[in-house]
Formats: C-alpha cells, structure tokens, sequence
C-alpha cells in the first residue's frame, strides 16, 4: 500500500499545495494589484464625478501639491506620525517592562492595557472629543481641583488640533505595542538577567545597554506595525475632529476619500492616494529589501 | 523572569500597574458611567463621577430611536461571516505553506502581508464601483466579502505561524495509516491546530467588528455595522453626549465580554504566537 502510493503521492501532494494556496493569490492578485494598477491609470485622467479614460498628463498631480489642504494633510501625518512612532515605541515597551516585573493579577491587567485597542478608532475618537473638550472634559476637572489657570484645549485650537489627535491615537495603540514587546522581553535569556545582576549593573543600564539591543528584531516588528497604522489614519480623524476646526486636523487618507465622494473630484483623489501608495512604497521596499533581502544570500 | 524581585519591590510594581492600568481605563469606565446619567449630569462642571441619579433613559431612547438590534445583527454577521470565510479560504493555503513549502513560500507570504501596508483608499473606489455594478452596494454580503479579503493576510500568517508548529512526524504517521489529504486536514490537522484557529478567529472577530474605513464608505442604511451606529450619533455641537455615550457602550461592550474571556487567545494572536 505505502510503496505503491509514494510515487503518485508526492506529485500530487505538490499540486494539491498549490491548488490550496490558490484562492488566495488569486484573490489577493486580483483585488489587490488590480485596484491599484487602476487607480494609478485614472490618476492621469480628468475624471470629475465618474472614471473617465481622459488623459490629461500630471495634471492632477500638479493640482495636487498646489492644493493647501493637501500640503496640510501631508504636513499633520508627518507630526502625527513621527510622534506617534515614538512615544508607542517608548510608551509600549515602558508598560511591557513594567508588567515584567512580576505583577500580581498580570493577565487581568494586561487585557486591561490592551482593552483600548479592542474598541477601534470610531469609539476612540469619540470618547477623547469628549475627554479633551474644554467645557466638561480634563480642563474643567483640573481647574475643578483648583488650578484656575489651567489651559489644555487642543481640539479648538488649530495650531494643536492634530496633537489632540495623537494622544487618542496612542491610547489606543500602545497596548498592542506593549503586548508585542512583553513577548520580545519574555523570549530573553534569564541569565542575562542573572550575570547583569551579579556584575552590579542596575536594572535600568541592563535594559538600554543589553536589553534593548538583543531585541532589535522585535522593535522592528513594532514600528513596522505603527508605521502601517500611521498611513491609514482615517477613521479617528473621521470620529474626533471630522478634520476640524476648518481644515486643521486633515489627513491624507482623508483627502482622498473627500475628494471622491464628497467633491466628485475622482482624479484629484486618485493622485492624492497614489502619493500615499508611493510614499508607503519608497519604505516598503527599502526595509523588506534590509530585514529579508539580506539573509538569503548569507 | 528570573530575578530576585524583593517582596516590597514587586508590592510597588504591582500598585504601580495597576494605577495606570486604571488610568487608560478611566477613559472607558467614564464612557459607561455617562451613558447612566441625564444629559444635563452628563456636561455638568465640575463633572459628578459617580453620585448621580443613574437612569437607562439614555438606552432606551438610543434603541427607540435607532433601531440598535439590527446593527448588533449586522455586526455579528459581517464580522462572523468575513472570519469564517476567511478561514475556509486560509486553512489550505496555511497548510500548503507551512508542510508543503516552495522557494516561493516565503516570498509569498511577504509579498501578502505587505499588502496590508498599503493604503486602502487606493483600492477603495474600484471597489466601489464593482460593488455598484455587482448591486452589492449596502448589502452585508458584500461588507463580508470585502471585510474577508482585508483580514485574509493576517489570517493565512496567523494559521502558516500556528501550522509550523505542528511536527510534520504526525502527518507522515497518519499518511502511513493510509489518510488522505482530505482526512489528513480534517481528522490531524484541524483538531491540532484548534486553539491557533481559535485565536486567530478571535483577532480578526475582533478587527471586523471594528471596521470602520469600509464600512462607513461602503454601507448606507441597510447593512450599516454598530461602527456606523456610533458614528451617527456624533454630533459636532457635542449636544448628546450621555446618548453618544450609551450608544458607545452598547457598542463596545459585546468586545469588552469577549476580549475578558478570551484574553489569553487574544494575546497570543496578537503576537503570532509568541506569547502562550
């Protein structure tokens, strides 16, 4: 029986793999790189309220970085996210280490960390609109407490509008961060632990000198992770601040989305999310060139 | 870890979790104190925080006024049917890629998940406009099979990294004792990989539900998930916010159940299985 099977099997086995892998690729080729190629197509046209094939060069693209609402959008996802990378970064792994401690209750505490990232964007926007209004949010309750003087209205301030954002945005995000990082903490050698402990190198030295360094891979893992969230940032902005007050608190993927349905302007909200595709790419692809590229060969 | 930690040490560090445990929490609990006040309490300043006349006016008023079971119905299909799907279509795929692999393995799943990092606006309109032409526009079928394909990366890499786990030995047993491949996956490979397929089915329950770029852009009435229920109720004056709040809570608390009694699942999808 085995021997007569072993043959044929094996070819069939391989074929079988590749038939069981076979919707997904063909999903995800099709929806995918079909999309966009498409989209990247219609970007040159003139296409207002429908997909017209009516090439008209760069033309939108020029449009587009004439336009202030983009430079603004573009502007507040470059603050929003280079803040946002390091402060989940610092905020996460400071909340992993602390639950690295030997906690009581650390599973309880843990799904309560995390318990933000549970809820979504929508949910999120809507209770930090609240907690950051002036009226009956944080200001009232400090300067309840006394502090008269306080001031800390971020979302009616346009200057600062898209910080009010930011400190939602890593409410949410940081339990996440710290659940990937308490495994990167979990997965190191404990008699690192133990020969830093007997040369005498305090707890907060081992972990930037030794700690840190050893969990490289992972830190990569996290700002991959951050990173990817940064681009999309859409529904938060949506449920928070609607991109107000006026246009302070725009973002890119925001634009894009206003511009197809709300300002029947479908070629200007093309190349507005091409640049978004392009910009993803130039670090996509440098990274994954880094990280996998590199051990193929070695 | 393996430290000595000294009693009075790991007492300070326990208080100290825990109150910032309970400051991001603060957030959460005051959504659900509010939702039980009037709106009056609600925008009171100084803001009461816990005595106050607690009243279910808000709840009831929320359902009256939209009809709150039918967007939990189409939560609870949208975000099931997308996870089912998803795993009838990722199990094969998984499974061909962690005991079958090629050169291209590896690649292949790069090249999947990258996906995930590009922006979704950039397919968002031809989707759109195949949806239209499909008359799938606002039906919850069509959210399931979009929400399916969004989470389908995170899925297959979920179940290739729970799969590889699994030591090839037990599948060359069961193929001696004469299984084939359809028994091989039903009856030795499912049954192991059960809690992988747990989690991962928890984690993207999880992440559909929360949908909101599709949903909100691809859903008007009829098939609108609770994320749209919530949105609705925003109101730039900030005039309802004990509603907002209650409506908030019905929304959220179906996760808050879930995520409790199934955190340990939930942590380990959510790092790939590195944490147990």
């Amino acid at each position: 029986m085995s021997y007569r099977a072993k043959r044929p099997n094996r070819l069939f086995r391989n074929l079988s793999a590749k038939i069981a892998a076979l919707p997904m690729i063909v999903t995800a080729l099709c929806v995918f790189i079909g999309c966009t190629v498409w989209t990247v197509l219609y970007s040159f046209t003139k296409s207002r309220m429908l997909p017209k094939a009516d090439f008209v060069g760069l033309l939108q693209y020029e449009r587009l970085w004439d336009t202030r609402r983009w430079i603004l959008s573009v502007e507040n996802l470059a603050i929003f996210g280079g803040c946002m990378m390091v402060l989940s970064l610092v905020i996460g792994f400071s909340l992993a280490a602390l639950l690295d401690q030997k906690i009581r209750f650390e599973n309880a505490i843990r799904t309560i960390i995390l318990y933000p990232f549970a809820l979504g964007f929508v949910v999120t926007g809507l209770v930090w609109q609240w907690i950051l209004n002036p009226d009956f949010g944080l200001q009232s309750v400090v300067r309840g407490f006394g502090w008269a003087g306080f001031e800390f209205d971020p979302l009616f301030d346009v200057d600062i509008v898209i910080y009010g954002v930011l400190i939602a945005a890593v409410w949410q995000g940081s339990g996440f961060i710290m659940i990937v990082m308490l495994a990167g903490l979990r997965g190191i050698d404990q008699e690192i632990w133990k020969a830093a402990h007997i040369d005498g190198i305090p707890a907060w030295k081992t972990y930037v000198v030794v700690i840190i360094p050893m969990m490289r891979p992972v830190f990569v893992t996290a700002l991959v992770l951050i990173a990817s969230g940064i681009i999309k940032v859409y529904d938060l902005v949506k449920a928070q601040t609607n991109g107000g007050p006026g246009i302070a608190s725009e973002v890119p993927a925001k634009y894009v989305i206003d511009m197809m349905f709300n300002n029947l302007n479908l070629g200007q909200g093309f190349a507005a999310s091409n640049m978004m595709l392009l910009s993803v790419l130039v670090i996509l692809i440098p990274w994954a060139y880094l990280e996998f590229g590199g051990k193929k060969h070695a | 870890m393996a430290r000595a930690v000294s009693q009075q040490r790991k007492i300070i560090n326990t208080v100290l979790a825990w109150a910032v445990g309970l400051l991001i929490f603060f957030p959460i609990l005051w959504t659900i104190l509010t939702s039980f006040k009037t709106e009056a309490t609600a925008i009171a300043d100084p803001p009461v925080f816990l005595f106050f006349d607690w009243t279910l006016e808000n709840y009831t008023v929320v359902q009256e006024r939209s009809d709150y079971m039918r967007f939990l119905w189409n939560s609870v299909i949208i975000a099931g049917g997308s996870t089912l799907l998803g795993i009838v279509i990722a199990v094969p795929a998984a499974w061909s890629m962690a005991f079958v692999p090629s050169k291209r393995t590896k690649d292949i799943l790069l090249w999947m998940l990258s996906t995930k990092m590009l922006p979704a606006v950039g397919v968002l309109y031809p989707i759109y406009l195949i949806f239209i032409q499909m008359g799938l526009l606002d039906t919850r079928i069509g959210l399931t099979v979009v929400l399916m394909l969004i989470n389908l990366p995170i899925i297959v890499w979920m179940l290739y990294t729970y799969f590889k786990e699994i030591p090839g030995e037990i599948l060359e047993a069961a193929r001696m004792d004469g299984a084939g491949l359809r028994e091989e996956i039903l009856y030795v490979l499912t049954p192991m990989a059960i809690p992988g397929i747990a989690s991962t089915v928890l984690l993207n329950i999880i992440l559909a539900w929360n949908e909101a770029f599709w949903t909100l852009n691809l859903t008007a009435a009829k098939a609108a998930p609770l994320t749209a229920f919530i949105a609705s109720y925003s109101s730039p004056e900030g005039l309802f916010y004990a509603k907002l709040s209650a409506a908030s809570t019905m929304a959220i608390a179906p996760i808050l159940i879930l995520g409790w009694f199934s955190q340990k699942q939930l942590v380990r999808g959510l790092t790939f299985g590195a944490v147990k």
